[in-house]
Parts: structure tokens; C-alpha cells; sequence
């Protein structure tokens, strides 16, 4: 029975069915499965896409499509976890949100999806993030990264202006910070005292799991 | 007629049914009923509600009825004068003409590496003045050539661009948005004496902040002429599906007509279908697909239906410098322009989508523009043309039609010659160096720039220029959009002896 539930929940990450993840997840807490067992299964499923696509089989819909999968099922897991006062294992808690007046969503989500396919545990905050709720974030969820995209020169700013908001409430020293998005340069990054910068999705990654101290996993 | 734009002088393409297009303006009519639009500016949605629509201020949400969409349409010119600083180039935009503009990259590259740079100051300046020489470059679209250049901070940009173009071109303009800068745009077009084009940019799906709502009320009720654009990626920020595509997009683009109307009832209006997909690999809008041109030839046919001028999706390649994929994916793209019914395109001088512009570009594509051009003005049928009575006397070999007054007469018209495409014999080419088209626009653009003069402001409209960029630069400061140190590199930027030019 529990073996019969755990593969539905994989299938339904590989499947990209939102819906039938969080069911199965559920499914899974009613019959008593040990949440970090779920949860390892799940971490399998969505490296399996996260491979898929860096091998090129995949595309993006459907690593975003695993990753949402992901995403609706690991609190209904997570809330397990905390209830039973067990201990999972992630490579780390990155805060991730595109900053304020810039509304670009695509490459946040695609840095999002692959941090979680890596075994992240991965707070989206979303577009349009003021610094005041990157502060926020950051506090509530623990994060051990802050990941902020802008895409255009005049949004760019914004990422120092969280970084000086970090300072200012003494956390700046407790999280790693990745920037990236079209407008930013490494010269950009290094001038607002960002801890890491790639110009890519694959890459950042990569950068998370240096600011982390973890080796890629092979 | 060049500098007027191009006359289509056939039916344009229909790649629809007359069921799929009105399909189309159906869907388009319940997205705006049914979904609605979030406008976030509490004066246009009061505006909305007075008129007819459905207003949830919470949500900042606006459904708008059929009744209003239709009445708006109607009331939108199918085609606008634009007046440029040398009436010899302003336009007529709309009806069966195409006008071409210039295409923006945000950085320059080096033409050894072709890698991207920032541009300086007497790159930018340089870029409009071979801009201004070309002459199938219509009109200047925003922020051309380049979104920005060396030492001007971010906020600057547009109105430094906009000073620039003024300056060195007497075509047409049109100007974007950004942190109030339509204000000053406004301002420096009123003390030159010139109307400008302003820009309301929708965010898809189905959303419009706040700056771009602004910018609408700041052209409309200057009774100037406004570009309504999205800019959806299909399978990102609109449907995968290309009917999809055009449903979201046109919902977007007409929810902002429909709030000009209601500001200025006759405002001048452009629209403009911006589309792409995205690249499933990268998560970056793939430019240069074929699917585009789909897009665009059927949102043409539908703008020209319903009598709104459009703006066809700007030409971006994919690739990262002037080559064989670069030639294509422009070719299609202003190729399509030309036989659907498109009224202007931005076409030169991108090199990679918009992040990089460069003049060489703009200097190929005047010619494959040219030929486009040449396209779409056919060819005329009459006894003189059909020859017939030439043919009867030339008869067979070995008459021949080379030394014929008829020949001389007519090749020219008939015959389109490009500037720096490479027509030699192979002897000839093996003997002049083997240069290829690439070379040939490089000493173009020498040769541009030693003899292309622009028409100077006069030196009242040139102060006037100056006096505007500096009351901006102090709103920014006092803003704190432009730091201390930014302050600092740009004001030692402007004591170039050579400033503004270099």
C-alpha cells in the first residue's frame, strides 16, 4: 500500500499533475508514511526531470510543470515533518523573487524550477518584490540564499537597495546572495556586494551549490 | 517615395477565413468581458467605469463590454499624419503603406569579436546620424540606437536617446516610458517644435501598471499620437497556441485603444503586435521563429479590417551577428511585413534580438529593406510595358534589347540596386579582395559618416534641448534615482569638449 501511494506521488511529479501530487501527498500523511521517505521519493522524481532537461530530452514546460508539481505537494509533506518533529535533509532554503517595478517572471521561474529539481527547498516570492518583503522572506523561511532577478537597466538598482535593506536589519551577513536577470553583469554584481552572479539558469545552480558548500552531485 | 514609407500596391495577404478572423475578434471580445483587464491606475478605471465598463477596484480589474470595444475601434483614425522636423519626412502611418524604423539594441558590439558593449556617447550619436542617412529608415522607434550609452545613468537613457535623435535626424520619433520620462519627453518635443509618438506598454497577461497607464494620459491628452504594445511570448505569457497568442494580445492592445479613446475620443493610435515564443531551452523569447511571422501576418489582417493602424513584431534575430541565420530570420520577418497588411516595422540594425544594435546592420538591412520596398510597389501593366511592339521589331537572335530607348528608359524603375551587396563576376572578386557584403557596409558607413551632414537644431531649439535633459537630471537626483557617483561620471562625461556629440 505505502509503496503503491509513494510511486503515485513520483508519477505524479514526472506527470507534472499538480492536483494528483498534492492528493497523493496527502494520501501519503493519512496512511502514516514516513514524510521524509515522501519526501526522498519526491527529490528522486524531480531530479529525474532536472536530468531529463539537462540532457536536453526534456523542455522547459516540463520542468516547470514537475517543478509546480513539486511545489503543491512538499508543504502538505513539510507540515508532516514539522508534526512528527523529524529532520529532513535539503541542500538549503533559497528565497528567490524578481525585485521591485520589474515584472519579468520567466527566468526566476526557470532558476526556481531547477533549484528545486536540484533539491532545494525553494520559497518563490514572485515579481514585483519590494525589499521590505525579501526582509520578510528571508526571516520566515530561514533562507540560507536570497536569489532577486531584473531584467532591465532602470530595475537593476533595486538589488542593492534589498542588499542595503539587509544590512540595515543586521541580516545581511546570515543569507548568501545570487543575483541575476538580463541587466546584470558580474562588474554589477561585485559593486553591490552580491555573492555570486551566472548568466544562466544551469549555472546558477551551480553558484547555489558553491554558496552552499556543497559539491554538484553527479 | 522612400521617405514616405512603402505603398503596398496589392491586396495584402488574408491568411485567415473571414470565420477565423471574426472567431478571433469574438474570443478577443470575451477575454475583455469575461477576464477583464487589471489596470492599476484608480483614474483610468474611474474613467472605465463612466463609460460603460465594469469596474472591481479591489482587483483593480476592468471588463469591458463589446458595445465600447466596437465603438472605440471606430473612432481610432485608420491612418494618422506624423509629423517630423523635416516635413519631408513625415509620414502618413496606416492604409497600405508600410514605414520602416529603426530597431533597438541595448549594447553595441565590437565588430572583431562580436561581442556585446555598452556604446559611448559618440557611438550613439554616430549610430543616428547613419540612421538619419538611410533612406529607408522612415522613423526612429524608442530608445534607438541604443537603450542607453556609457556614463548616463539608467534613468537618463531615454530622454539622452530621445535628445540625440532630435539632434541629429529630422525623422519622425517615438518615445517609450520610464520613471516619469514621457514628461519630459513632451516638454522637449513641445520647445522644438515637433510631435512625437509615446508609447503605452501593456505587461501580459492582461495587466497594465501604472507608468505605462501615465504615459497613455500624458499623449493622449496632449493630442499626441500613441504606440498601445504588448509583447507576449507564446507559451510563457500567453498561450502556446498562436490563435491563443493573438486572442491575449489583442484583448491587451485594444483594452489600452479603448482607454486612449476614452482620455482623447480620436486619439491616433498605432498598436502593435509584439510576439515571440519562447525558447523552451532557455526561458529567452525566441526571435526570428518562423511562427512569428504567422502571428503577424494574421494580427496584420485583422488591424486591417478593423482600420487600426499596426505595428508589426520588431525584426530581432536570433543569431549574434550579420550571417546567413541572421539574413533569414530578418528577411522573413519584413518579408511578411511587406505582403500582409503591416504599417510599420522595426527593422534595422538589430544584430541579436534586443540586446544588441549595430550601424553595420542597419547598413545591410536598408538594402533587403530596399528590396522589400521595391516588392511591394509591383510592377505596371500597360502597352508600354508589355512591349510588344518592341518585341516584334528586336524579333529573334540576333536581336538583342540592351541598346533600346525602352531599355534605358525602364531598367532602373524595374530593377532594385542594393548598395553593398556583392554582384561581381568571380574574377572580379578574386582581384578586389574577396569582399563580401559585410565589407561593403563597412565603407558605407565610412563614407556616411564623412559625408552625411544632419540638419542642426537651431540654437534656441538647442538650449531649449539642454535646458529640459538638465531639468531632468536634477527631478532624478532629488528623486535618488541617480547617485552621487553616478552624478559625478556623467557630469565628467559632459565636459567633453566635443560634448554632446562625444
Amino acid at each position: 500500500m505505502s509503496a503503491e501511494i509513494l510511486e503515485n506521488l513520483k508519477k505524479a511529479i514526472t506527470g507534472y499533475d499538480r492536483e494528483r501530487a498534492a492528493d497523493w501527498a496527502r494520501k501519503a500523511v493519512q496512511e502514516g508514511i514516513d514524510p521524509i521517505k515522501a519526501l526522498d521519493v519526491m527529490t528522486v522524481a524531480i531530479r529525474q526531470i532536472g536530468d531529463g532537461f539537462g540532457k536536453g530530452e526534456l523542455w522547459l514546460p516540463d520542468l516547470v510543470g514537475a517543478a509546480a508539481a513539486m511545489t503543491a505537494a512538499t508543504p502538505i509533506i513539510e507540515e508532516e515533518i514539522k508534526r512528527v518533529g523529524a529532520k529532513r535533509e535539503s541542500l538549503g532554503t533559497v528565497v528567490i523573487g524578481t525585485v521591485y517595478g520589474d515584472i519579468h517572471t520567466i527566468g526566476k521561474t526557470m532558476v526556481a524550477s531547477l533549484l528545486t529539481a536540484d533539491g532545494f527547498a525553494v520559497k518563490d516570492l514572485g515579481i514585483n518584490v519590494t525589499a521590505e518583503s525579501f526582509v520578510k522572506g528571508i526571516n520566515e523561511y530561514r533562507a540560507d540564499i536570497l536569489a532577486m532577478s531584473a531584467l532591465m537597466t532602470t530595475t537593476a538598482p533595486e538589488q542593492r537597495k534589498v542588499i542595503e535593506a539587509l544590512k540595515k536589519e543586521g541580516i545581511r551577513d546570515t543569507v548568501k546572495i545570487m543575483v541575476g536577470g538580463g541587466a546584470i553583469t558580474q562588474e554589477f554584481a561585485d559593486s553591490i556586494g552580491a555573492d555570486g552572479y551566472d548568466p544562466t539558469a544551469p549555472g546558477a545552480v551551480e553558484l547555489a551549490r558553491r554558496l552552499v558548500g556543497t559539491q554538484r552531485r553527479k | 517615395m522612400a521617405g514616405k514609407g512603402f505603398t503596398r500596391n496589392f491586396r495584402p495577404l488574408e491568411i485567415l477565413t473571414e470565420e477565423e478572423v471574426e472567431a478571433i475578434h469574438r474570443g478577443m471580445l470575451e477575454v475583455l468581458w469575461v477576464t477583464g483587464v487589471r489596470m492599476e491606475h484608480e483614474r483610468a478605471l474611474k474613467l472605465l467605469e463612466r463609460n460603460g465598463c465594469k469596474v472591481d477596484h479591489d482587483e483593480m480589474r476592468v471588463r469591458i463590454p463589446s458595445a465600447v470595444v466596437e465603438e472605440c475601434l471606430r473612432k481610432t483614425p485608420s491612418s494618422f499624419h506624423a509629423p517630423a522636423r523635416d516635413s519631408k519626412n513625415s509620414l502618413m502611418v496606416g492604409g497600405n503603406t508600410l514605414c520602416l524604423a529603426v530597431a533597438p539594441g541595448n549594447h553595441t558590439v565590437d565588430l572583431d569579436t562580436w561581442e556585446p558593449r555598452p556604446a559611448t556617447r559618440k557611438e550613439n550619436y554616430e549610430g543616428v546620424t547613419i540612421l538619419d542617412a538611410l533612406p529607408t529608415v522612415h522613423f526612429f522607434s524608442p530608445y534607438t540606437p541604443y537603450f542607453g550609452f556609457k556614463d548616463v545613468p539608467p534613468c537618463m537613457a531615454m530622454l539622452e536617446s530621445l535628445a540625440a535623435r532630435i539632434r541629429n535626424s529630422t525623422k519622425f520619433q517615438c518615445v517609450g516610458f520610464s520613471n516619469d520620462s514621457e514628461v519630459f519627453a513632451i516638454k522637449m518635443a513641445q520647445a522644438v517644435g515637433i510631435e512625437i509618438l509615446g508609447t503605452c506598454a501593456f505587461a501580459p497577461p492582461l495587466t497594465v501598471y501604472r507608468d505605462a497607464v501615465e504615459s497613455a494620459f500624458r499623449f493622449a491628452e496632449a493630442g499626441l499620437p500613441l504606440r498601445i504594445i504588448s509583447g507576449q511570448v507564446m507559451g510563457g505569457t500567453a498561450p502556446a497556441t498562436i490563435a491563443g497568442g493573438i486572442v491575449t494580445n489583442n484583448a491587451e492592445v485594444i483594452a489600452g485603444l479603448v482607454l486612449a479613446q476614452l482620455i482623447n475620443s480620436g486619439t491616433r493610435i498605432l498598436v502593435k503586435d509584439f510576439s515571440a515564443s519562447v525558447n523552451m531551452r532557455s526561458g529567452a523569447p525566441a526571435f526570428g521563429g518562423i511562427e512569428i511571422c504567422l502571428h503577424n501576418a494574421a494580427s496584420n489582417q485583422i488591424f486591417q479590417k478593423y482600420g487600426v493602424p499596426i505595428d508589426d513584431t520588431t525584426a530581432y534575430p536570433n543569431s549574434k551577428m550579420p550571417d546567413y541565420q541572421s539574413s533569414y530570420e530578418k528577411a522573413f520577418r519584413i518579408l511578411t511585413a511587406g505582403l500582409s497588411g503591416a504599417n510599420t516595422l522595426l527593422f534595422h540594425g538589430s544584430v541579436h534580438g534586443e540586446l544588441t544594435h549595430h550601424p553595420i546592420q542597419a547598413i545591410l538591412d536598408d538594402d533587403s529593406a530596399g528590396m522589400v520596398g521595391r516588392f511591394m510597389e509591383g510592377f505596371a501593366v500597360n502597352d508600354e510595358t508589355l512591349a510588344v511592339d518592341l518585341i516584334e521589331k528586336v524579333g529573334p537572335i540576333p536581336g538583342h534589347f540592351l541598346d533600346k530607348a525602352h531599355t534605358r528608359k525602364w531598367w532602373k524603375s524595374e530593377q532594385f540596386l542594393p548598395k553593398v551587396a556583392d554582384r561581381l563576376t568571380y574574377p572580379e572578386w578574386m582581384n578586389k579582395g574577396k569582399k563580401v557584403c559585410l565589407d561593403y557596409a563597412r565603407e558605407r558607413m565610412e563614407d556616411i559618416l564623412t559625408t552625411h551632414k544632419p540638419t542642426p537644431l537651431t540654437p534656441g531649439q538647442e538650449g531649449d534641448v539642454e535646458r529640459i535633459l538638465e531639468e531632468a537630471r536634477k527631478f532624478y537626483k532629488d528623486r535618488g534615482l541617480i547617485t552621487g557617483e553616478e552624478m559625478a561620471t556623467y557630469r565628467k562625461s559632459m565636459k567633453s569638449p566635443h560634448y554632446p556629440y562625444e
